[in-house]
């Protein structure tokens, strides 16, 4: 079974397609790269994954059922969409501390993936004071809270210096290697190459590519073929 | 029970929620103390109609305890609103995709986060009253069910208007405006929808909460006469029909709306 799939989804706001007829299945235990410009529909397909936007038309589904009718939902699935979803006046174990409590998750396995993500030394910090690094990796952090299989990440390199950059991608490969399926949107072309088992690529709402990696750059970078699907587009 | 907890630990853990109650208790206590030499006799004589030499006087000062019920709607408003502005409605969401589960949490949170700071603050506007009526010879006793009927009434009222606070901060995302809006609705067009038209502004919150402290002031000078509010009962019958309307708009909205 596919851990994720995308059955002809479509987002629109008025009469603007941001999704458009998304059909996909990600597999099981593989890293996969959503590619796409700006604007191009990936953070609305992965919201309406999770649960956050309504799909106008067609479904999403992860391990087989949508995301709101996941019993524990973090237990089976972690995600980041952006770097804004903490409270600044909390530290960040206690903003990790209240969504384990709302997760029914020991308040110990805070500081277990604090210590991961290699900020324990900062964990009674106010949000507030983090930089943009450290509040990607306190992401991160909260994504890993319930130990899941499934990990879904919005452009979490973006603001990252390269130190943090070469951090994440070890992370990831990390996480890989105890069979994850990671489904990571991102504009690093470069640093997708060397991570992704499998790429889609989506341009003005419509899925343009899917595939193995290889099968997708056909002996170029992922960059050339990036820009050959995309019509240019960066 | 668990998005019970999470949501008390918003409340313990945000420190604009503990200023929310010191400000909720300096009201409270500065309102009811200063209600004192206002009313002072001059000369013996009443002031704006009232005596403090009598049971309503003294009634009229300890009123002033539940002052603090504006807060208890704006931490209702900082719950939810805050949710939006920190952008915590994202984890809050999905880790509870079930969004009528999380609501209901926030409801009664809401509730009785609001009902515990109502409480404490009448309490602390009780003992500022108490303090200042010291001051004044002769001052009367007040009446003998007032400070169960100002706890019960500071109870349900925070209650109630944690509730609405939580239902106006879903409806409305931006927190300054929901705020603003809270702001000028309690203190200008309710007090002149109840100066305007009194017969039928009781029905309104303010009107309420008064009518459930149970007074017998009769001060024209002041535009109060008790005896036109409803009845103790019939005011907290309608102060929870309110929250539960707004208990309905907030569930409608939140599991209607795409979260940013």
């Amino acid at each position: 079974m596919s851990a994720i799939v995308f059955k002809n989804l479509t987002k629109k706001y008025g009469k603007q397609y941001a999704v458009n007829d998304l059909a996909v299945e990600i597999e099981t235990g593989k890293i996969t790269g959503f590619l796409g410009p700006n604007g191009a529909g990936k953070s609305t397909s992965l919201r309406c994954l999770v649960g956050l936007a309504a799909p106008t038309d067609g479904s999403s589904t992860i391990n087989g059922v949508p995301y709101q009718e996941l019993e524990n939902p973090l237990s089976q699935v972690g995600t980041v969409l952006d770097s804004r979803g903490f409270h600044r006046g909390l530290t960040g174990k206690q903003n990790l501390k209240v969504i384990a409590a709302a997760a029914g998750i020991d308040d110990a396995r805070v500081d277990e993936v604090l210590e991961k993500v290699e900020l324990s030394d900062a964990a009674n910090k106010r949000v507030g004071k983090y930089s943009l690094g450290m509040k990607q990796r306190l992401s991160l952090a909260g994504a890993l809270l319930g130990d899941p299989e499934i990990l879904i990440l919005d452009e979490p390199a973006n603001g990252l210096d390269p130190v943090g950059i070469a951090w994440l991608r070890t992370f990831l490969k990390k996480l890989a290697e105890g069979g994850r399926t990671i489904l990571i949107s991102s504009h690093q072309l470069a640093e997708m190459q060397n991570t992704v088992d499998d790429v889609l690529i989506i341009h003005k709402g419509k899925l343009v590519a899917s595939g193995t990696l290889s099968d997708i750059t056909q002996g170029d970078t992922l960059e050339q073929a990036f820009l050959r699907l995309t019509g240019g587009a960066a | 029970m668990k998005l019970l907890v999470s949501e008390l630990r918003k409340v313990i853990y945000v420190r604009s929620n503990w200023g929310l109650l010191v400000g909720a208790i300096f009201i409270s206590a500065v309102g009811t103390a200063v209600t004192v030499p206002i009313l002072a006799p001059v000369e013996g004589g009443a002031v704006f109609g009232v005596s403090l030499q009598e049971t309503s006087g003294v009634d009229s000062v300890y009123a002033n305890a539940v002052s603090g019920y504006i807060f208890a709607i704006i931490l209702g408003i900082l719950l939810m609103s805050g949710e939006f502005r920190h952008g915590t409605a994202v984890a809050t969401f999905l880790t509870s995709p079930k969004r009528y589960r999380v609501v209901f949490a926030k409801l009664a949170v809401s509730a009785l986060a609001a009902a515990a700071l109502m409480i404490i603050s009448a309490v602390a506007g009780f003992i500022a009253g108490w303090l200042a009526l010291q001051t004044v010879d002769d001052a009367a006793s007040p009446s003998e069910n007032l400070f169960l009927n100002l706890i019960l009434a500071s109870a349900l009222a925070g209650a109630v208007l944690g509730v609405i606070g939580l239902a106006i901060g879903t409806l409305i995302k931006n927190q300054l405006l929901a705020i603003v809006v809270t702001l000028v609705y309690l203190f200008i067009v309710d007090p002149l929808l109840l100066a305007l038209f009194p017969d039928s502004a009781k029905f309104l919150p303010t009107g309420l909460i008064t009518a459930m402290l149970n007074l017998d002031i009769d001060a024209p000078e002041l535009g109060i006469n008790t005896n036109n509010y409803l009845p103790p009962f019939e005011a907290a019958g309608f102060l929870v029909a309110f929250g539960v309307v707004f208990a309905g708009v907030a569930m409608f909205t939140s599991l209607r709306r795409d979260i940013d």
